[in-house]
């Protein structure tokens, strides 16, 4: 299960941004994109991360980069940084990765 | 649950199993199509294989491999399934069998089942053809080569693309080489994610880099990568390896030779000169010897697929089905439930008798409700121990196989009513009594093929099993279409033995019952089978045993039957009272036909017949036959009782009405009396004596007939 | 939240020695008895892995695999088919229809915990 919920210049994202809705999520952050161009991308909710959801956050980050656009991601969740963490992705993202107190 | 428990459970299941692998094995010649039975055999033997495995059962699973292996050419059709090679699987059946009761007993394996087992399988080589199962053969471990690089294993990842499809994600490969050891580096690929539409997120482009610090050997290493090897890309290069391997590898990944190499000069693996150098040289030198480097590519083999089976697979499966659904209850645990209810019913029994004297009806009709209740689940628990007496007939198919088999006989096995159902304490007892009359009947009954078809008889001998009920009791007939009994031999014989006086005059029955005495043997030749003169009389005595009889109907070149009657259990009955001279008897109510009052006679009352509705019914008094003193009452009351065809009169004082009673044994003492067959309980505390109604029919009938009646 | 499993065979000895060896490192398990009685306990809910054997009553283990890789709730996870050495041609239609990690039978325990620790952790 995953949902959006976009406020002001801000898209949310809550659940699993797994295999499972690698297409959905890839279809409506496009849409996104391109109706905000000062999007950014809140992280905080997302449970479940796996390879197909880094891809498309890739993916993702790379079509506002070819658009001219930062799409900066904030406020990774726990498991967001875990998965950055075993996968080294923090260089590859170029995002500032808060590490929480309690993490 | 503990593994002891389990290993419990996997001694049934393998045994349920292997019986139905026996069963399958002996129908399969009667089948039109035996693809069923062919995968029920095959999926049994796969089955305990693989469960062995998980207890550490190596001979059995070693044994049942090859077995395997054999059946799995039957079951794809490159191995027909001739008489000979059912043989074979019949003895491996039995040596499964065998080494299932050696882990039973936890104990290590006889040498004499070792040596079966090895010259089964030496049996077996033969039929495997060319396909002899091949164990995929361990890599010679290489030892690394000391000589610079650095101390850690280098793994290079290319995933497949439709890795996710496969429900896998190469983040739990990467945690999982976490669990092995220390990750000193790691490089996620990720160029090969494409930019706008042509991006699909359902397929993977990732590759990895990874430096990993570990004491885990090649093999583990290597498997890690076990189930995506087929289609990935996959490098390890083992610690301390010369420069050459890592740039091999990157002259094996030219998509990203460049960015793979920075990759390799930032973990040390390489200088930024080896790379230079590598890269100069990389058309020049292809061939470069790969120490310690996998290189799995995709290596499908083209090869076709047979699917036909799976069609049919799911049919047979029903059965396996309806297993899932029982319950398994120890057996002794149903024993002590009946037993407890057969106290219950005493007791019951007992609070209706005071109910009843005191005359209380709220607490009568409380007590009968309450009884009415006991009632049921008396017949609920009796019915828990009732099973079809199938499992113990499909056993034959094996034996009459077998000894036909000896004897040089063509004979077929009829099994009718296998789904009688009957007391599990009883279907145990009867095994072996029934199988001296099956071996009997293969042996003595049916004739020679060169007798048969000088008789004009068919080739194939029939022997036919068949189980039904019958007023309270279940009838097992064994029949054969051999030469029948002898009577002239038997009654030669019973004269030499001395078991009856010459000239005497006897009749077909009592003729036929000789083979029941001890010592008692006609045939002409000792066959390792039967004929030793031991068997009938043990059978007779298995049977009286359980309360049960034995009758023999036999014509003189057309065959024999020989019909066993039993209780349907062996516990609890609805039994009839009577009293004799104060004292409480009690007659098992289904053996019942009626009661009336004693008279008038035939003839006259020393002869023991009475005239029911023009019948002529032998009668006897309980007071004659157990002795009693004391005066008969006026008024006589007769029980007329049936057991099989044979009728009779059972004369006491009162009747006293139905109850139900549990069967207590007799003890020692009274084991051997004429006419009682066990005791029991009444609800005030006093025991009463049960008649043995089959014994007392026959006394009845036999004094009869020494004093012929007149009939007018 | 521990990682939930199901395990699909038809001996009761192996799901319960499977089910005491995956409990003990740490996962949820649950179990089945053929691919018809799976597909009913499953029922839409997540499970993390599942364990199939291939040569099984009523529903097969292809069959099975076949029936959940076309529902949207698991076509992506992950299974383990449970084969034997015989059942190559099986296997290659298994592969087909979605399922790489195969462990051969007779397998001990702990090699069928190694094989799942390699797709999903407790």
């Amino acid at each position: 299960m995953i949902t959006f919920e976009h406020n002001q210049h801000t898209l949310r994202l809550w659940g699993d941004l797994t295999i499972y809705h690698a297409a959905e999520a890839r279809s409506r952050l496009g849409e996104e994109l391109a109706r905000d161009p000062e999007l950014e991308v809140d992280l905080s909710g997302i449970e479940e991360l796996d390879t197909s959801g880094v891809q498309v956050l890739l993916w993702l980050k790379a079509e506002a980069r070819a658009q001219g656009q930062s799409l900066p991601f904030t406020s990774h969740s726990p498991a967001v940084l875990e998965v950055f963490d075993q996968l080294n992705l923090a260089a590859a993202f170029g995002d500032t990765l808060l590490i929480a107190p309690n993490a | 649950m503990d593994m002891d428990q389990v290993k419990q459970t996997f001694i049934i299941e393998a045994r349920e199993l292997l019986a139905s692998m026996e069963e399958a094995l002996l129908t399969l010649e009667d089948q039109t199509d035996p693809s069923e039975s062919i995968n029920a055999i095959f999926r049994a033997v796969h089955t305990i294989k693989g469960s062995a495995g998980l207890f550490g059962l190596d001979p059995i699973v070693r044994f049942a491999h090859s077995v395997e292996s054999v059946m799995d050419r039957v079951r794809s059709g490159r191995l027909p399934l001739g008489p000979e090679l059912i043989g074979l699987f019949l003895e491996c059946h039995d040596h499964l069998v065998a080494k299932l009761a050696t882990v039973l007993e936890n104990a290590p394996e006889h040498p004499d089942c070792q040596k079966e087992g090895e010259r089964l399988m030496t049996s077996l080589i033969p039929w495997l053809g060319a396909s002899i199962a091949t164990i995929p053969s361990v890599h010679p471990e290489v030892s690394p080569r000391r000589e610079g690089g650095k101390d850690y294993w280098h793994i290079s990842v290319r995933f497949p693309p439709s890795m996710f499809q496969n429900g896998m994600d190469p983040l739990s490969f990467v945690r999982y080489l976490r669990t092995l050891g220390q990750m000193v580096s790691l490089h996620s690929l990720l160029e090969r994610v494409p930019t706008g539409d042509a991006f699909d997120p359902e397929l993977c482009y990732l590759g990895l880099e990874m430096d990993l610090e570990t004491d885990v050997d090649r093999k583990t290493l290597e498997g890690v990568f076990e189930f995506i090897q087929d289609d990935s890309r996959i490098r390890i290069i083992p610690p301390h390896s010369k420069v050459e391997e890592y740039l091999s590898l990157i002259q094996a990944l030219p998509e990203e030779e460049h960015h793979l190499g920075e990759i390799l000069v930032a973990g040390g693996c390489i200088t930024p000169h080896d790379l230079e150098m590598a890269l100069q040289t990389q058309r020049t030198e292809d061939s470069q010897r790969m120490i310690g480097t996998i290189f799995v590519e995709d290596q499908s083999v083209p090869s076709p697929v047979v699917v036909a089976a799976l069609e049919k697979q799911k049919r047979f499966q029903d059965k396996a089905v309806n297993e899932m659904r029982v319950v398994k209850v120890a057996a002794e645990k149903l024993d002590n439930l009946v037993n407890l209810v057969g106290e219950l019913v005493i007791a019951g029994a007992s609070a209706q008798a005071l109910a009843n004297q005191a005359k209380e009806p709220r607490l009568v009709e409380a007590t009968a409700t309450f009884n009415k209740l006991v009632e049921e689940i008396r017949d609920n628990a009796l019915s828990l121990r009732m099973v079809q007496i199938g499992e113990t007939f499909s056993r034959f198919r094996r034996i009459v196989r077998d000894v036909s088999r000896d004897l040089g006989k063509e004979i077929e096995l009829e099994i009718q009513g296998a789904e009688t159902e009957l007391d599990k304490t009883i279907v145990e007892k009867i095994a072996d009594p029934l199988m001296h009359i099956v071996r009997n009947s293969m042996d003595h009954g049916i004739e020679p093929t060169e007798v048969r078809l000088a008789r004009g008889k068919p080739v194939t001998g029939s022997l036919s099993l068949n189980a039904y009920h019958e007023s309270g009791s279940i009838v097992i007939e064994v029949a054969d279409d051999g030469g029948g009994l002898d009577r002239s031999r038997i009654l030669a014989k019973a004269m030499e033995k001395g078991l009856v006086a010459a000239g005497a005059d006897l009749s077909d029955a009592e003729v036929h019952a000789m083979i029941f005495e001890p010592g008692f043997s006609t045939a002409e030749s000792v066959s390792n089978l039967s004929g030793r003169g031991v068997g009938m009389d043990v059978v007779r005595r298995n049977i009286d045993a359980l309360r049960g009889t034995v009758e023999i109907e036999s014509y003189e070149g057309s065959g024999t039957t020989i019909r066993i009657r039993l209780p349907l259990t062996l516990a609890i009955i609805d039994g009839f009272r009577v009293e004799v001279e104060g004292t409480c008897y009690v007659i098992p109510l289904d053996t019942v036909i009626e009661c009336l009052d004693l008279g008038p006679f035939l003839e006259s009352e020393e002869n023991h017949l009475i005239n029911l509705r023009g019948e002529v019914l032998p009668f006897l008094r309980l007071r004659e036959i157990f002795a009693l003193s004391g005066t008969k009452p006026s008024k006589e009351r007769v029980v007329v009782i049936q057991y099989g065809e044979v009728r009779a009169g059972i004369v006491v004082d009162k009747l006293l009405g139905e109850f139900q009673t549990v069967i207590k044994p007799l003890g020692e003492l009274f084991r051997n009396l004429k006419g009682l067959g066990g005791s029991t309980i009444l609800g005030t505390g006093e025991v009463a004596l049960i008649l043995d109604v089959p014994q007392l029919v026959n006394l009845a009938s036999q004094r009869t007939r020494t004093r012929t009646p007149i009939l007018s | 939240m521990a990682k939930t499993i199901l395990i699909i065979d038809d001996s009761v000895s192996l799901r319960q020695v499977v089910g005491i060896t995956l409990a003990s490192a740490g996962y949820d398990v649950a179990e089945a008895c053929d691919g018809q009685d799976a597909l009913a306990k499953l029922n839409g809910q997540k499970v993390h892995l599942m364990i199939c054997d291939v040569n099984m009553p009523h529903m097969d283990g292809i069959a099975f695999l076949k029936a959940i890789r076309a529902h949207p709730a698991y076509k992506f996870t992950p299974v383990i088919m449970l084969t034997t050495e015989a059942g190559e041609d099986k296997k290659k239609e298994g592969q087909a229809a979605g399922a790489k990690a195969w462990v051969v039978k007779p397998f001990k325990p702990e090699q069928l915990l190694v094989a799942v620790s390699k797709l999903i952790l407790p």
